[in-house]
């Protein structure tokens, strides 16, 4: 087997003026929850590497499939031949200098590592049994469990390592066929689900079901619980990359403009400890940060690599992508906090708490325009007391709601939040955690079924 | 090794992976290599931030074992890495799957790129269609990537199946803003299809790029936007091709999908306002007729087996109005005590086949654009849209048109500014009244699934007279 130095060492001996080798080794299972049993696992391992160079200010991405000489060779083959059609990115400034130091990581949960099916099958069923325990009628789920490890050179004398665990409970409990909840907890560490306790949550929301209603088509302010909210938000990150502010976010031409309420900040989090997703480096190699994106309702920062950092007179902000920077992890923050959802809900006149939600789609990209579909349980406001679960029609547990926004227009009127952040996810944001408590959204527009 | 899978690389490892689950006992397994390569193109605001190549083998295996079902994929070919797979599993508490009793086959099949999807110059079509945009002062954004390559599939399980695809494919997304002043608007346009770069022109997309462009500023410059009292009165929306097409994928295909219906999906990609009890159900007035058909020649969704070696045919999901077939996979065809209609796909060998779409249309009619746009009387002509949603159990949707038109007086008359049916899917199938002749297909790649896996289709219709017969609030 081929390290990542002498793969960098051969794309340098064939001529390219830089080279990046990853290598990265992951094991991943994936259980699914339906009907209240385990259906089914997928197990996926995967060795393998991504190689990236430049000659002359062409670039070039490709995998190494196998980690062997003869595969280095064959990668290095399709960038040689790829090369001579490529035109210069006459903006391209080469990679960031290294050696760096990095800041040390949690270390991997060793019995992420080593689970066995059986194992996962148990977090699954503590949870379904947690969920029927509090009498939910039906569950549906994943479990994930994850665990990598991962060394990157650079010809620019960047060596970094690290090894990563994952572990993640999606569930969604039923009350008869009409209603749902559904949440996600996850953490590095196995210890640190409670799967029975989950489950007995979710249950306990779709309970709360108790009393049904429909409401008219209209302005409401909106209660996002963490993960809706944050299925929203974490797009704030990846749209203040500078790649896509080149062409068309809806923060384009925004920078040290007014985005958004005085109250929030939004940090792009590379090096949280906490954080399932951060890492020490970059793909670069270079040491990732905390960035300031938003505060004092301001746009503060736009989101770089090496490269594109100079191209703009500044410095990276550790988020390299090769072809273009990436978002770390989200973290939103509000200062002006209360204890929790109740006390949101007490400062609503007429409003929806929102506990779910997908389908986000944009008309336009540069001015932020989306709507967005609630799912599973919503709860209808009024005069600060939850008065009904939303149910436009009797089909299935569908809500039957639509809320219309705009994400500058949304950031500016998150009045406040409840202080119950929480490393949430969702699988409208399939493959992302965000640090988020739940947030209150005065007056967006709500069409129904 | 197969004779049929003598080309395949991996092929041994997938011999070696069936005989020895079928040692272990196990009651049913399957494997699935890959060989797939390809390139790739980002060429943002005119220049190429990014290209990319990529060659890849992997395999999959499926066993079911005290009927469960549990899936192994990787790229480490070693028959060391294959054997501990297999050996440790060692099953799980949980659902009795089984697998729908099918003919064994033997099949290997190709489809050509008469334009080489290894020669061609797929970037230097971007450059032009770039250069076709740039040109015009009020294209403020462009973005366009495209992509091209190779996948050679080998399937075989221990009830005696051997199957071979190879099959090239092409595809590109445009994203394109336009702009005057302070107002803006975007729309992203897809190409793709199975086979080579004849089927992706550089005039077809150069045509479209810039046709979508002025038009949409057409609409940005002369378009009206209609109040809440205008709005009321409409009844009548002429729907084209690529409205029509996604409805269909969205409010049809998906709940068609029997993992759905059955609650497997229900924590991801959610549930159906189908269900056990209701099948058979009418959706729709009796013009509507919906097919899936992963047989279409070249099309983007196209195989002629299986994720799980049954051979593909054409499904009729509904038929004038009413529910009739469910797409199927081998277990969900079990449990309905029937053959499967051959609907399992995955997007690569480290997933596992899910029940997808392929290319979902709804049946033409007769009627001529004219016709159709005659009948509406009044009402709204929307072309094509940007931004569309569809609640979980897929039955309250919105399409909101992109470049859409006001009908008065049976002609089309002037561009209407973020028109947008949102509707009860019922009540959208019940208001189609007039099919047009025109069967048009868009293409696209569905989401679906834990890890999410997107896999290639189309999604078409005929230009479609819907009317509600209420009007629209």
């Amino acid at each position: 087997m081929i390290d990542a130095k002498a793969i960098v060492k051969m794309a340098v001996s064939d001529g390219f003026d830089e080279a990046v080798a990853h290598m990265y080794m992951a094991k991943r299972s994936y259980l699914k929850i339906a009907n209240a049993k385990v259906d089914s696992i997928v197990t996926k391992f995967e060795n393998a590497a991504s190689l990236f160079v430049s000659s002359k200010k062409r670039v070039f991405f490709t995998n190494i499939d196998k980690l062997e000489k003869n595969d280095v060779q064959k990668a290095l083959g399709r960038a040689k031949q790829a090369m001579p059609l490529l035109q210069a990115k006459e903006d391209y400034n080469g990679l960031a200098e290294g050696p760096f130091k990095y800041k040390k990581a949690n270390p991997p949960d060793k019995k992420v590592r080593d689970i066995s099916t059986e194992e996962i099958a148990d977090i699954a069923y503590a949870a379904i049994n947690g969920a029927l325990g509090k009498h939910a009628t039906n569950v549906a789920g994943t479990v994930l469990v994850g665990y990598s490890e991962d060394e990157l050179v650079t010809s620019n004398r960047a060596h970094a390592s690290g090894s990563n665990s994952e572990v993640r409970l999606s569930l969604r409990a039923f009350k008869g066929t009409n209603f749902s909840f559904q949440d996600a907890v996850a953490s590095s560490r196995l210890g640190e689900i409670d799967a029975e306790k989950t489950g007995g949550d979710a249950a306990d929301m779709a309970m709360s079901a108790d009393k049904t209603g429909r409401i008219e088509n209209g302005t409401y302010d909106i209660i996002y619980m963490p993960s809706p909210g944050g299925s929203l938000l974490y797009m704030t990150n990846s749209m203040a990359c500078i790649g896509n502010v080149e062409t068309g976010s809806w923060f384009t031409g925004k920078l040290n403009k007014e985005v958004a309420n005085k109250d929030i900040t939004i940090y792009d989090e590379g090096d949280m400890k906490d954080s399932i997703d951060a890492s020490p480096y970059d793909s670069e190699g270079y040491p990732t940060q905390r960035t300031t994106l938003v505060a004092n309702s301001i746009l503060a920062s736009y989101l770089h690599n090496y490269s594109t950092a100079k191209k703009y007179k500044t410095k990276s902000t550790g988020n390299a992508g090769l072809v273009e920077p990436n978002p770390n992890v989200m973290h939103f923050r509000h200062n002006k906090k209360v204890a929790s959802v109740d006390e949101l809900v007490r400062n609503v006149h007429k409003g929806i708490l929102v506990t779910n939600l997908w389908y986000t789609r944009f008309s336009n990209y540069l001015t932020g325009d989306f709507s967005t579909v609630p799912r599973d349980l919503a709860l209808y406001i009024e005069n600060g007391e939850i008065k009904f679960a939303i149910k436009q029609k009797n089909v299935g547990s569908i809500v039957g709601i639509r809320v219309s926004d705009n994400m500058i227009r949304m950031l500016k009127n998150i009045e406040c939040a409840a202080d119950d952040t929480k490393q949430a996810s969702s699988w409208e944001a399939e493959g992302e955690y965000f640090f988020m408590p739940s947030i209150l959204v005065r007056e967006a527009k709500v069409t129904v079924a | 090794m197969s004779v049929i899978a003598n080309s395949i690389s991996g092929a041994d490892e997938a011999e070696y992976a069936i005989k020895l689950a079928e040692k272990q006992g196990i009651e049913y397994a399957e494997a699935y290599v890959e060989n797939s390569y390809g390139s790739s193109y980002a060429l943002e605001q005119g220049v190429l931030n990014g290209s990319a190549a990529y060659a890849k083998t992997g395999l999959r295996i499926r066993l079911v074992k005290d009927s469960k079902l549990y899936t192994f994929s990787t790229n480490v070919l070693e028959k060391g890495n294959i054997r501990k797979a297999i050996e440790r599993f060692r099953g799980f508490r949980g659902v009795d799957t089984r697998f729908s009793p099918e003919e064994p086959l033997k099949a290997r099949y190709k489809v050509a790129d008469k334009i080489s999807v290894d020669d061609h110059d797929l970037l230097a079509d971007l450059v032009q269609v770039d250069k076709a945009l740039s040109g015009r002062k009020y294209v403020k954004f462009r973005s366009l990537y495209g992509g091209a390559g190779r996948s050679m599939t080998y399937f075989t399980n221990s009830q005696g199946s051997e199957i071979v695809a190879d099959l090239p494919a092409v595809s590109s997304v445009m994203s394109v803003i336009v702009g005057s002043g302070t107002e803006t608007r975007q729309r992203v346009i897809q190409f793709g299809a199975t086979g080579g770069f004849e089927l992706m022109k550089l005039e077809d997309m150069e045509r479209q790029a810039v046709a979508d462009a002025e038009n949409m500023m057409k609409v940005l410059e002369k378009g009206v936007t209609l109040g809440h009292e205008e709005l009321k009165k409409i009844k009548n929306v002429v729907m084209a091709p690529e409205i029509a097409g996604i409805a269909v994928h969205e409010s049809v295909g998906h709940p068609h999908e029997a993992d759905r219906v059955y609650g497997r999906e229900a924590a991801q990609a959610g549930t159906s306002y189908l269900n056990p009890g209701n099948l058979g159900m009418e959706i729709g007035s009796k013009e509507i007729t919906l097919i899936d058909d992963p047989t279409l020649k070249n099309s983007y969704g196209f195989y002629l087996y299986d994720d799980e070696g049954v051979k593909a045919k054409p499904k009729l999901l509904v038929d004038r109005g009413v529910q009739k077939g469910l797409l199927l996979n081998r277990e969900y065809a079990s449990v309905l005590g029937t053959a499967s209609n051959g609907s399992a796909r995955s997007d690569s060998y480290s997933n596992e086949p899910l029940i997808r779409m392929s290319n979902t249309y709804l049946k033409p009619g007769k009627a001529t654009f004219e016709e159709l746009i005659s009948e509406a009387k009044d009402g709204v002509y929307i072309k094509n849209f940007m931004e569309w949603n569809i609640d979980d159990t897929r039955s309250f949707e919105r399409y909101q048109g992109n470049e859409a038109y006001l009908i008065k007086n049976g002609s089309l008359d002037k561009p209407v500014k973020n028109f947008v049916i949102e509707s009860n899917t019922i009540d959208f199938w019940h208001a189609a009244k007039l099919m047009g002749k025109d069967l048009g297909f868009s293409i696209g790649n569905c989401g679906k699934g834990e890890p999410m896996q997107g896999v290639p289709v189309t999604m078409g219709g005929p230009t479609t007279l819907l009317s509600f017969g209420k009007g629209r609030s």
